[in-house]
């Protein structure tokens, strides 16, 4: 269908339009917007893990100045809020099925806009305040007395899932939410018995947050004559959230109108509604006025949507020629008090032996709750967790085994002719030349050129350390979506359900959208975020934008194209198969009439054509696909330690990542290198930490949450390999969270490298300064020095 | 309450403010310039860095009052007649923006890194001055590019100016 | 969050300052902000008014005279980062000045608001503690040694305003500071001077009183005024602070490896991470 060398756009490392507004000042972020009237909203939240709300006052805080209304979970039962239908469980039809304990459904602990129960984690809403002006808001909220009566709590995953652990919900009989287990355990077992060697580890994969700049904001307002809702609010996707929040208010969702324009980060922590925007809407109606919630960047840190949080337990069988047989993994994810989203559990499922050709595996995966901040998809959901899980035993392997770590990887690697490859856990991956990935990354990091800067660096009385790490993962995504392609006279529009926050989606589908209708890159518009003119479309998610964007706007294309023959035969009065389309001109064969789509949709507005032909010259298609592709890539750093203090200097880091066809080259370093520095945060940096006798979050703020930073990265080595795939037209995969999804590994290989002589691998991330200090200076050597790694 | 009155982007402005609001709510909601970010509450991300008296200052730690009688430069008086200033081109030829929320801070901040800063430019030189500044989209690559990019293009106005 | 309400004044001189500071409720002064503001947001300060110093006159600027580096209360640690005096005779105490948070902060944040406000990982106190300087202010002059009291606490009486501090020019100066990689404070952070005989080492962001003099080390010092002369042993972890930065004994080797580096680099202050 696709001729590549009609391609003008697509392949090109254009600039993107969306710059000119975010450049200036111009940008559209939800607290930009302001309606007239508009009061202010603030929460009461718990400062408790877990406590039993007995009885909200609400009276003192009424009676403060500009106060409107204190509203809390008794409003909510009164009015019948229902829960916002998260819908955690993934249920497309390659996402690994998850369920409750023997088969069982998911419980999932519904979510109500504010409980009326208990509250199950600290910073959970508990009420909310409407007064005319913020400060207002918040000291009223100060004085709203909540009664609660303290519960037992646990914040620390492995604890939450004892049989004895304090109950985040009664409806269950402990934490045990997901419990489901894959693979072939009679072969896996069969491989394990008769292995030469076997090697075990144990990783905590610990909590982070999203930590986008924009901080989370919502605007609510009702219109009595309409009975409609508008809600300004940033997010992953409008189209769903009107249609979660129509459900939790009870209304059609029709009568709902949601507005997302620039989005300042997401990468999750904005995909799942929040109970803020719920309640702005209701709050306008009840009020009659547009009320307004902003929150706080502490508030960001406690209640944002959380990331990661997984204990996995791997075993590897090895034969005495370093051949993989077989590999049991035991998975445990961290869901806080309620399940949001099981994506991380459910997509690192399906990756547990990354790259390699392992052909028996078997994996538990269970779900935990905990009185601690839900979590939900954060960057590369999931396959950053198995990656450093599958990356970390391998090293472990060569280690322990005398092997040395790249020829182990290449004696397993997964081969281009085995391709489609499906792994042992039933993932089929679509396309990739892993090899060729390694020799690519080896080149372009110099590994040769290592010992002689290792060298150097002795010299200097620092420690240099190799990291290396494979990877593959995986974009499944929302199935549908759905492209209006509309000619005006001055250029043509597409409307399309994608979210970006950054992403590009402005540039790169105008870019797919030009070559397939022949026409200029720069008359194509694209229209995101509003509902009423976004009808429908699956959010950004998981890197399933642009492979989904490009086929349903090469389907609509196609569509549109043949109206316009369609049309042009008309007007001719010839048959369809007399128009040809060529180079964004229609013309009659056999004749010097040629229209280019400006004059054509001219002709489109013309009100005596026939019924199939009239409304203008647009099309709408939806389109819906499943198959899952397969990002994979290979990634080198160079880490530099300072004995002396601990201190981590990245000295290089270069990565090799085939994301299928590449639109927009530009676009994807991009998004390689903030993938890149999210991963290395959570190595180096970012963990919410939560104190273990009182289960508060201590990393509420910037200055006790590390961050990437000018000063702590360095500048990127990237380079883009394109294996096309074979599950949709443009051969896309994903670059989003390529970035991302090594670098916990890569990194702490570098580290663990780096100090191989003060013995084995000894630092749970983030690997902070004090911690690499203490694994140098506090451990006695009693491991011999040295060893045969490379 | 007191009157405030200042120069925003060359125009004289005068208005009652409470006295403790802070110089980027005056800017977002008073004057409805919009473009000045606020992204933490810890004086450190710099999404809010505007230009107060022809130095860059994190507006949201600065009384709206403390500016009064100076004049302060936005993103939105970055742009001189719909020409944009070679840091805005620079950030939109290297790709130096995502999301777009820190952007306006950080072009801000990099404007007076250029403009002040004594010796030329190096990446190790514009890693260091710019760490008042955070940005989550880019992992930084970019944004250094397009510093050493304007700063060259601005090397014979500076020139001139010293 | 948003301040609690206040009042905001311009004070004339001095004398106004003070007078305003007695007559109003619950007064803070107010310099560069970027303490005060911060704190008044997470309201955990709410004073009924503020008293700006940064408009009085004659408050800013370096000066030079009989050995000592005058820098008045309201200069910016930007000038005097860049300050041909302080970069002539005192070095270390530029660098250190333009080492402070960012170069946004060091445009408004004055070494006065450093100075008062005491915080245990700023930098300023090292330095005044460390070349045994002098806090001069409305009614007297404090000698370094008996300035600093505790955790953000000072010697200052209530309502009193500091003018200058004076910096007696050492023989040799040095700084260097080990950063949190979050908050960019001093995990930990020695100034180390040498004035004829005498040796001063003064420790910042690792004490658990706030900054305090190493005499253990200042006698090492004075003994061989060398790298080499600096042991573990002679930093005690018992006064040094433990938290999520780091225990008190990676903090006690910090500072011994701090005050070997600023030793090996008199003349400069030097920032790690």
């Amino acid at each position: 269908m696709l001729n590549e060398r009609s391609f003008k756009a697509v392949g090109r490392a254009l600039p993107r339009n969306e710059d000119q507004r975010l450049i200036t000042g111009r940008g559209r972020f939800s607290d930009d917007f302001s309606l007239p009237g508009q009061v202010w909203a603030a929460m009461v939240r718990s400062p408790h893990p877990h406590a039993r709300i007995a009885a909200i006052d609400v009276a003192p805080a009424m009676a403060m100045l500009g106060v409107l209304g204190v509203y809390t979970g008794a409003d909510g039962l009164e009015d019948r809020w229902r829960p916002i239908p998260h819908n955690p469980v993934p249920s497309t039809k390659y996402d690994v099925k998850l369920t409750g304990r023997n088969g069982t459904e998911v419980f999932i602990g519904p979510h109500y806009l504010l409980p009326h129960d208990k509250a199950r984690h600290v910073g959970e809403a508990v009420a909310m305040v409407v007064a005319q002006t913020l400060e207002q808001a918040q000291t009223a909220a100060e004085h709203v007395s909540v009664d609660y009566e303290v519960l037992d709590w646990v914040a620390d995953t492995a604890q939450a899932a004892k049989a004895d652990a304090p109950r985040v919900w009664d409806e269950l009989p402990d934490n045990v939410l997901v419990d489901s287990t894959f693979g072939d355990v009679a072969a896996t077992d069969a491989a394990f018995a008769r292995a030469r060697h076997v090697v075990s580890m144990r990783s905590h994969i610990g909590r982070v947050t999203g930590v986008p700049l924009e901080p989370r904001a919502a605007l609510g307002s009702f219109d009595t004559e309409t009975g409609r809702y508008t809600l300004y609010a940033g997010s992953g996707g409008a189209v769903r959230q009107k249609h979660e929040l129509a459900h939790v208010l009870g209304v059609e969702p029709g009568r709902v109108r949601v507005l997302s324009f620039d989005v300042g980060g997401n990468f999750g922590t904005r995909n799942r509604a929040y109970v803020e925007f719920g309640l702005v809407m209701w709050a306008s109606r009840k009020l009659g006025r547009p009320v307004k919630f902003r929150a706080e960047r502490s508030e960001s840190f406690l209640t944002d949507y959380q990331g990661r949080d997984l204990i996995t337990e791997v075993s590897l069988a090895i034969d005495e020629n370093g051949r993989f047989l077989a590999m049991r993994a035991s998975n445990l994810s961290n869901v806080g008090a309620r399940c949001v989203s099981l994506s991380p559990l459910s997509k690192g499922s399906g990756l547990i032996t990354g790259s390699y050709d392992i052909p028996v595996a078997t994996l538990r995966s269970r779900a935990v709750f905990s009185n601690t901040m839900p979590t939900n998809a954060y960057r590369s959901s999931g396959r950053p967790e198995v990656t450093f899980a599958i990356e970390r035993l391998v090293d472990k392997a060569a280690r322990e085994l005398g092997f040395d770590r790249f020829e182990l990887r290449r004696r397993n690697l997964v081969r281009p002719d085995q391709m489609p490859f499906t792994n042992a856990v039933g993932s089929s991956y679509d396309s990739g030349e892993y090899e060729i990935n390694m020799d690519r990354a080896i080149r372009l990091a110099d590994l040769e050129g290592f010992p002689r800067r290792r060298a150097e660096a002795r010299g200097r009385g620092k420690l240099l350390g190799l990291g290396f790490a494979n990877y593959v993962e995986s974009s499944i995504g929302s199935p549908k979506e759905r492209a209006d392609l509309i000619v005006h006279r001055d250029g043509f529009e597409v409307v399309i359900g994608t979210q970006p926050a950054g992403q590009g989606h402005e540039t790169s589908f105008a870019q797919v959208a030009a070559d397939m209708l022949g026409v200029p890159f720069e008359s194509v518009k694209i229209t995101l975020g509003d509902t009423d003119v976004v009808s429908a479309g699956g959010g950004t998610h998981s890197g399933r934008s642009m492979r989904h964007a490009s086929a349903v706007i090469a389907l609509a294309a196609e569509d549109l194209i043949a109206k316009g023959r369609a049309l042009m035969a008309h007007l001719v009065g010839v048959s369809s198969d007399m128009i040809r389309f060529e180079d964004g001109v229609f013309s009659a064969i056999d004749s010097n009439q040629a229209l280019t789509w400006s004059e054509l949709a001219q002709q489109a507005g013309r009100h005596d054509l026939p019924h199939e032909l009239a409304g203008g010259l647009r099309v709408r298609r939806d389109n819906e696909m499943h198959t899952p592709v397969f990002p994979n890539g290979t990634c080198i750093c160079e880490i530099e330690i300072d004995p002396e203090t601990g201190a981590v200097d990245i000295k290089r880091y270069a990565t090799v990542d085939d994301v299928g066809r590449c639109i927009n080259p530009l676009i994807v370093h991009g998004q390689t290198h903030g993938g890149i520095a999210q991963g290395v945060g959570q190595a180096l940096w970012e963990h919410c930490t939560i104190d273990p006798s009182s289960g508060q979050p201590l990393a509420g703020s910037l200055m006790d949450y590390g961050m990437p930073r000018f000063d702590n990265l360095p500048s990127f080595k990237t380079e883009i390999a394109e294996v096309l795939s074979p599950t949709n037209p443009f051969g896309v995969k994903a670059g989003g969270e390529g970035g991302t999804t090594p670098a916990p590994a890569v990194i702490m290989s570098a580290i663990d490298d780096a100090l191989s002589e003060f013995g084995p691998p000894a630092i749970d991330m983030p690997a902070t300064p004090g911690k690499i200090w203490s694994a140098i200076h506090e451990r006695s050597r009693t491991e011999p020095l040295g060893d045969a790694t490379g | 309450m007191q009157r405030v009155n200042l120069t925003v982007n060359g125009v004289p402005v005068s208005r009652e403010v409470d006295d403790e609001t802070l110089l980027a709510v005056f800017l977002r909601e008073h004057l409805e310039l919009t473009g000045t970010h606020v992204g933490c509450d810890t004086t450190q991300c710099g999404c809010c860095v505007v230009h107060l008296n022809g130095t860059s200052v994190k507006s949201c730690t600065v009384l709206a009052v403390q500016a009064e009688g100076g004049h302060v430069t936005t993103i939105e008086g970055l742009a001189r007649d719909g020409t944009l200033h070679p840091v805005q081109e620079a950030f939109h030829r290297c790709h130096a923006l995502q999301c777009g929320f820190c952007t306006p801070g950080m072009i801000m901040a990099a404007v007076d890194l250029i403009e002040t800063h004594p010796e030329p430019l190096t990446e190790a030189i514009v890693r260091e001055e710019m760490e008042g500044n955070l940005c989550r989209c880019t992992g930084y690559h970019n944004i250094v590019k397009a510093i050493l990019a304007a700063a060259e293009a601005m090397r014979p106005a500076k020139a001139a100016a010293e | 969050m948003v301040m609690y309400p206040t009042r905001y004044h311009r004070p004339a001189g001095l004398d106004e300052a003070i007078g305003l500071f007695t007559e109003c409720e619950d007064a803070t002064y107010l310099a560069g902000g970027h303490t005060l503001l911060p704190t008044m947001k997470q309201r955990l300060a709410h004073p009924s008014d503020l008293i700006d110093l940064c408009v009085l006159p004659g408050l800013r600027g370096i000066g030079l005279k009989d050995g000592v580096v005058s820098i008045g209360a309201t200069t910016l640690h930007a000038e005097v980062a860049v300050s041909p005096i302080a970069r002539q005779w005192i070095p270390a105490l530029s660098g250190l000045a333009g080492s402070i948070g960012d170069r946004h902060v060091r445009h408004r944040g004055t070494i006065g608001g450093s100075v008062a406000n005491n915080d245990p990982a700023a930098d300023y106190p090292a330095a005044v503690l460390g070349l045994g300087a002098t806090v001069v202010t409305d009614r007297r002059r404090i000698a370094a040694d008996a300035y600093f009291v505790s955790l953000y606490e000072t010697a200052l009486e209530p309502g009193e305003i500091i003018t200058r501090v004076e910096f007696p020019i050492p023989d040799q100066a040095g700084y260097a500071k080990f950063r949190s990689p979050a908050s960019r404070y001093a995990i930990a952070a020695v100034f180390v001077s040498k004035s004829g005989a005498a040796v001063r080492v003064a420790v910042t962001g690792a004490g658990a009183a706030g900054v305090f003099r190493a005499h253990a080390l200042e006698a090492a010092l004075e003994q061989d005024f060398r790298p080499g002369a600096i042991a573990p042993n002679q930093v005690d972890p018992a006064v040094l602070l433990g938290d999520l930065n780091g225990s008190p004994e990676y903090r006690a080797s910090l500072v011994a490896v701090l005050a070997r580096r600023a030793l090996g680099h008199l003349g400069e202050a030097r920032s790690y991470k």
